[in-house]
């Protein structure tokens, strides 16, 4: 008999014995439904962070920082602020002039509807330049645009959402300045809460003459290398360019590192312990089976055959356990908001969360078929079919 | 006692599955340490924290926003304050721009280390009153950089240029201190004097970033804290007056959210070793049915029966919970690189303990009841107990 007719019958003979078996079954698949769900909903915070941070960068956008800097720690005196717009490579708007929006950052403090809790929010002051031009996806969706000067703010979607305060019209006050509520604005799909106006009513109204960080568009992404030479041949700028993606993931590199070890870490040890509990209930399964398999190898069945049948029968019984916790994990926490660290996102159970869910499964199955397997391959014909 | 040898062999019988088990409940009970421990060792950590030293910063901003070095005096006259020091806060980089160190400038007036975390010795604190370029570096530099008392250390600070418009600042390291502060975890700075950094800067003169409190009475702090926000109520620099632990409080609370999540992941990982378990248990109940009616015969009641199942799996379980949580205890430190002020307190080791007993009664009972039940004759006849 060929290797494939034996192991389809052997498979065959497996399956026909599972519901003798439940109990050995469901502990596999229970144990595999656990770890896959707890794997993947800790790994959705972060894609759900990196889909959140990730979302409005684009390719032709540069960002420029103090040199070692992240996040607000950043800081661009006024001098070199004049010096980044004669920089190469640089598009200019519609009206000529170098599409650079400087940015000076405050965190502000602001009071969750629901539980009063102090958080603080971004507010972004931009210079002049930022238009639709500049973020195509940024678009005003009540009120108007704020006027600078005027102490008016625009904020984005999710605040007046999340935090109290921030209905249209409502007054603020900010270092004993009263500003007022005159916008909502969208961009893209997000669920930070950021607050906008114009830099130089922000950076007087605190007394601060340095900007937090830079934004450029290229004129074309080749253009890239040249703008950096530019600026690491220029003594006077103490500032690094990076492109947009690649400096917010700089800036999220804690979090990121966090929330990945979180998940991984746990992840591996939920694995570890469905693996042992396969070995165990795989064990049981073929011990109970000794004579039959006792009686296949008398009659000529060959060992590979068994080894894979038993290795495969294991895989099959964690694909329904990876399924049932790609779902749970999909149910429970798709989409969920959650704000660690002062941060906003969506937990997010993507299809590429699903894949490693199971590949995880696929692996766990493996492993844990290979020692019965082999214990299988090795029963002793004679005394098998004594014993009993 | 006489029934250790009983236990023992019955625990034994199959070794190759109660390693299996006992591994299994290890690493369930290692997780369940890990998690528990993260979340009980920060609840610790934000009970250590100072609750009489008090931080005034500038309200409704978070960091870098400066408030005028003239409220000092103001601060001073308020009733319970012991000691105020104005601190300014910056970074700086060595040698490459990777590598950054935190930059804490104090005014090292009388008794000003009573308004902080540090540890300093007397005479690194006399050296670091005398010169203006002075630099006292925690512990946590000393072991990355390994500057020695004695040494002239350049450092760059892109974000504060000296007034010539450099910024290449040097200090000399003339001691070291630590720093018992959970909060800051293994954060790398140094201390440097505020009257010297702020005459050399050549922006943000005569500004800080807050001010340290430490308050003559504990139980003042929160009545100080009031006092000191009053005066500056309504002014151009209102501010925010909070001890040590009420900002630890708000960090935790930040990570708030995670609180749901990690209760379904311990959740999880003690349903799935509830269910793996008893299914064993029950399996190797009965695969025993012979031997145990045969245990039965020679005079042992149901009850005992009953009891000595229970008591092989509150050994196993016993024992696997005490590796787990000892495994978690070792690793603790290793988490504590991305999570502050970790730690392992006893009342996490009890409360896995006692869970570990709970699982191991629930199911064993199932297998316990059916040996317990077991007919003999039946049993001996070779038919099994389900």
């Amino acid at each position: 008999m060929s290797f494939g007719r034996q192991f389809v019958a052997l498979l065959a003979m497996s399956l026909s014995g599972f519901a003798q078996r439940i109990g050995s079954v469901l502990t596999i698949v229970i144990g595999v439904t656990c770890a896959v769900a707890v794997l993947v909903s800790m790994l959705s915070m972060g894609t759900g962070a990196r889909r959140e941070a990730l979302g409005n960068a684009r390719d032709d956008r540069v960002v420029f920082t103090s040199l070692g800097a992240q996040g607000i720690g950043s800081s661009i005196p006024r001098d070199e602020a004049d010096t980044v717009l004669n920089l190469p490579g640089i598009k200019k708007g519609s009206d000529g002039k170098p599409l650079v929006v400087f940015t000076a950052v405050m965190l502000i403090e602001a009071h969750r509807r629901l539980t009063d809790r102090r958080v603080f929010f971004p507010l972004v002051g931009l210079t002049g330049a930022f238009t639709t031009e500049f973020d195509p996806k940024f678009h005003l969706t009540e009120g108007r645009m704020f006027h600078p000067g005027l102490f008016e703010l625009i904020a984005s979607n999710p605040c007046v959402r999340q935090y109290t305060g921030f209905e249209l019209g409502a007054r603020r006050s900010i270092h004993a300045t009263d500003w007022t509520v005159v916008g909502y604005f969208g961009q893209g799909d997000t669920q930070q809460c950021v607050v906008v106006t114009d830099a130089e009513t922000l950076m007087s109204t605190f007394g601060s003459n340095r900007y937090t960080r830079a934004a450029a568009m290229l004129q074309s992404l080749g253009d890239y290398d040249a703008l950096r030479r530019a600026l690491e041949a220029n003594p006077t700028l103490h500032l690094e360019v990076r492109h947009e993606r690649e400096s917010i993931e700089n800036d999220f590199k804690g979090l990121n590192a966090l929330l990945d070890f979180a998940a991984y870490f746990v992840g591996s040890i939920m694995a570890i312990g469905a693996t042992l509990g396969a070995v165990n209930s795989l064990y049981s399964i073929v011990d109970s089976r000794r004579r039959e398999i006792a009686t296949l190898r008398a009659i000529g069945f060959d060992s590979a055959a068994i080894v894979a049948s038993i290795l495969f029968e294991s895989i099959l019984l964690a694909l329904p356990g990876a399924l049932l916790g790609v779902l749970l994990a999909w149910a429970l926490f798709h989409r969920m908001s959650v704000s660690p660290f002062g941060f906003s996102f969506r937990l997010d159970v993507s299809l590429t969360l699903a894949a490693v869910g199971i590949a995880w499964a696929l692996a766990m199955g493996l492993i844990g078929g290979i020692l019965p397997a082999l214990r299988a391959a090795r029963v002793p014909v004679t005394t098998a079919l004594r014993a009993g | 006692m006489k029934f250790l040898p009983l236990i023992w062999s019955g625990i034994w019988r199959k070794p190759g599955r109660t390693i299996l088990i006992f591994l299994q409940v290890s690493v369930a009970f290692a997780l369940f340490g890990v998690l528990q421990g993260l979340k009980t060792g920060v609840e610790h950590a934000v009970a250590a924290a100072r609750a009489d030293l008090l931080l005034v910063h500038a309200r409704q901003t978070f960091l870098f926003s400066p408030l005028p070095l003239g409220l000092l005096e103001e601060i001073r006259s308020v009733p319970g304050v012991k000691v105020a020091i104005p601190v300014e806060l910056t970074g700086a980089t060595y040698q490459k721009p990777t590598e950054g160190i935190g930059i804490v400038a104090v005014s090292p007036e009388d008794d000003w280390p009573s308004a902080f975390t540090y540890t300093i010795a007397p005479e690194y604190l006399a050296a670091f009153r005398k010169s203006r370029t002075a630099m006292l570096i925690r512990d946590t530099v000393t072991e990355k950089y390994g500057w020695k008392i004695g040494d002239h250390i350049p450092l760059i600070m892109t974000t504060t240029p000296l007034k010539n418009g450099s910024t290449n600042w040097a200090f000399d390291v003339v001691g070291t201190f630590t720093d018992s502060d959970v909060g800051v975890g293994r954060a790398r700075f140094v201390l440097i004097n505020f009257p010297y950094f702020d005459e050399a800067r050549a922006a943000g003169k005569g500004t800080v970033n807050h001010f340290n409190v430490a308050v003559s009475d504990p139980k003042l702090a929160v009545t100080v804290s009031d006092a000191i926000d009053r005066r500056f109520a309504n002014s151009s620099h209102e501010t925010k007056t909070e001890s040590l632990r009420e900002l630890a409080q708000a960090n935790v609370q930040r990570i708030g959210d995670f609180d749901f999540l990690l209760r379904a992941v311990v959740g999880a990982v003690l349903v799935a070793l509830l269910f793996a378990t008893t299914t064993m248990m029950i399996q190797s109940t009965r695969e025993r049915t012979p031997e145990l009616a045969v245990v039965k015969t020679l005079g042992f009641t149901d009850r005992a029966v009953f009891l000595l199942i229970l008591a092989e799996a509150l050994v196993i379980f016993l024992g696997g919970a005490a590796l787990g949580l000892a495994l978690a205890t070792l690793t603790l430190p290793i988490a504590a690189k991305f999570v502050l002020g970790l730690s392992m307190p006893g009342v996490v080791v009890v409360i896995g303990l006692v869970s570990g007993m709970l699982i191991a009664l629930v199911s064993a009972a199932v297998p316990a009841a059916l040996a317990a039940r077991l007919r003999v004759a039946t049993a001996l006849a070779g038919h099994g107990a389900a």
